[in-house]
């Protein structure tokens, strides 16, 4: 298979999440991406029929393993048959970037160990940061690497804390070796229902102070997407084009972190690849702008 | 384990799985909690669809989507990995009395869900050195090594021609209704052949005889039970890949004995 079409081998790097709508398209069309990101657990089943297309794509993309399933932030802690099935993944595939939350789903429910499969917050307290070291550098030591962890859209958040969400990821980040992926559209999703809760009066100019908070050496990739207004909630389901704020808040991430691989997701309602690739294009061209303007204020 | 930390994570779960959404009075309620819970059902729906869709069909969508919810309260997910989840749909199906009108629908989930986990077994190379054993030791002490995801589903109902009038139009629908009503019996081996997932009809000897294998007997014991044509039988099951090897026996194994594991679905 030919290598995709390269654009500007300087240009920041940019992927999209590929979900099986594109499977067919990504491959014939091959377009102009660095790297695509699937979620692992579509690729668990351990024979060569599930693999096969992730393979086939590899040969042309950089690949990113986002999983959504490890609940890293579990008291239980990591299931070892989840874990096992990664590693596999992982040694059969070598991706480039291999992700999860800063989350839980697993726990024990009327006297057996459940799995909640979502995406559930953590107290930022203490405790919860010994349990989620753990449980990452357990999976970093299975896997013989870092991995980035990524911050979360959420719908409750727990009375109790000891760090803000910013201090505790660059706590997490410090004491376990894992980068961060800072999903800038949760950044705006949390703000925006702060606003509509009373806790903050404008969205940006948190979502400035968070992303100002943490350390750029901590950062690795971020991830882009839209989300749905409700009304009386704001839901972060990936089923639109990246609103102008997370736009705004794109900016000022990668001024402070330099052109970090973005990620373009969209999982519900999803488009034509065109649509997708639209969107890289105006992340690249943002980055883009990003990177000359640093390299401006270098020579100045 | 953080006992703190997994007493915190046990209070919200218990709101998220619980049946019905918590009081007013709850740590956990509201908006946000509801947001949580309708993503499970949308996830519990979806998930049972893919592993399910001709029981979906036969139910109906609000009926299944339903029956997804109660469920996923009623016996949630343990793997992170959702396509793991619905195996109990089957039995579930048989303790609902609303769907005593639909007799056959347990064993068609049965059948749906061995068709589900076919597909995602894992690939398993034939062994074709081991063979050689069937020349040089007795059938007690040998045991057949089938296909990755084997499963024999043996029915009272024509489940196989349900499953296949939903999924590939043929039989007809009138033929099914009338074969349902008949009592029509099928024994399906869902099986893989490499990549592709098999529907394989099969007789009543056949279905004892294999499901006598996958319980684990040693094929000495599955020939005594179920007296079959074994060098017929053989030379297909080689050759069509759903024999993958042979394997000794262990030593001191009652071959009079139950089998490890229930033979059928």
């Amino acid at each position: 298979m030919p290598a995709p079409p390269t654009h500007d081998a300087d240009a920041p790097e940019v992927g999209i999440g590929w979900r099986a709508p594109h499977q067919r398209a990504l491959l014939d069309q091959r377009p102009a991406l660095d790297f695509i990101e699937v979620h692992a657990e579509n690729f668990f089943a351990p024979n060569a029929a599930t693999r096969a297309p992730l393979l086939k794509a590899r040969e042309s993309y950089d690949l990113s393993l986002h999983g959504v399933g490890l609940s890293l932030g579990s008291a239980e802690g990591i299931d070892p048959w989840h874990l096992d099935r990664l590693a596999t993944l992982v040694a059969e595939t070598a991706p480039r970037f291999i992700s999860e939350h800063a989350s839980f789903a697993r726990g024990a429910w009327q006297g057996h160990t459940v799995h909640a499969a979502d995406l559930l917050p953590l107290p930022f307290t203490h405790e919860a940061l010994d349990v989620l070291c753990a449980n990452v550098q357990r999976v970093q030591e299975r896997l013989r690497r870092p991995i980035a962890v990524e911050n979360l859209s959420a719908y409750l958040s727990w009375p109790e804390a000891d760090f803000d969400e910013a201090g505790f990821l660059t706590e997490l980040s410090r004491r376990s070796g894992c980068h961060l992926l800072v999903d800038v559209n949760n950044l705006v999703v949390n703000a925006l229902n702060d606003q509509r809760a009373g806790r903050i009066d404008a969205p940006l100019p948190a979502v400035r102070r968070w992303l100002d908070a943490v350390p750029p050496d901590c950062v690795s990739e971020l991830h882009l997407a839209g989300h749905h207004d409700r009304g009386d909630l704001v839901i972060d389901d990936h089923g639109s084009r990246v609103p102008l704020d997370v736009w705004r808040a794109y900016r000022h991430a990668i001024a402070r972190f330099g052109a970090v691989p973005t990620l373009i997701e969209w999982d519900t309602d999803i488009p034509a690849l065109d649509v997708l690739l639209e969107e890289a294009a105006t992340a690249r061209d943002l980055a883009t702008d990003a990177r000359n303007a640093r390299a401006a204020e270098t020579l100045a | 384990m953080n006992p703190a930390l997994a007493h915190q994570q046990r209070a919200l779960l218990d709101a998220l799985l619980q049946a019905r959404p918590p009081g007013p009075d709850a740590p956990w309620q509201g908006r946000g909690l509801g947001a949580y819970r309708a993503n499970a059902h949308a996830h519990a729906e979806r998930a049972l669809f893919d592993a399910y869709p001709v029981v979906a069909a036969l139910v109906g969508g609000e009926a299944f989507e339903a029956l997804a919810r109660a469920l996923w309260h009623h016996q949630p997910p343990e793997r992170g990995d959702l396509a793991e989840w619905g195996a109990t749909l089957p039995s579930f199906i048989e303790a609902q009395a609303d769907l005593a009108s639909l007799p056959y629908l347990p064993d068609t989930a049965q059948l749906e869900w061995a068709l589900h986990q076919a597909s995602r077994a894992g690939d398993a190379p034939s062994d074709a050195a081991s063979f050689a054993l069937l020349e040089t030791e007795a059938p007690e002490r040998l045991r057949l090594r089938l296909a990755p995801g084997t499963v024999v589903v043996r029915s009272p109902w024509p489940v196989l021609s349900v499953l296949d009038a939903h999924l590939h139009g043929e039989p007809d629908f009138a033929t099914v209704a009338r074969r349902l009503r008949d009592g029509v019996a099928e024994n399906v081996r869902v099986w893989r052949q490499g990549a592709a997932v098999r529907l394989t009809p099969i007789d009543d000897a056949l279905a004892r005889f294999e499901a006598a294998l996958l319980g684990g007997h040693t094929l000495g014991q599955a020939l005594n039970d179920t007296p079959i044509d074994p060098v017929a039988w053989l030379g297909e099951a080689v050759r069509s890949g759903l024999c993958v090897g042979v394997a000794p026996a262990p030593d001191g194994i009652d071959t009079e004995g139950e089998p490890p594991c229930p033979p059928t679905l």
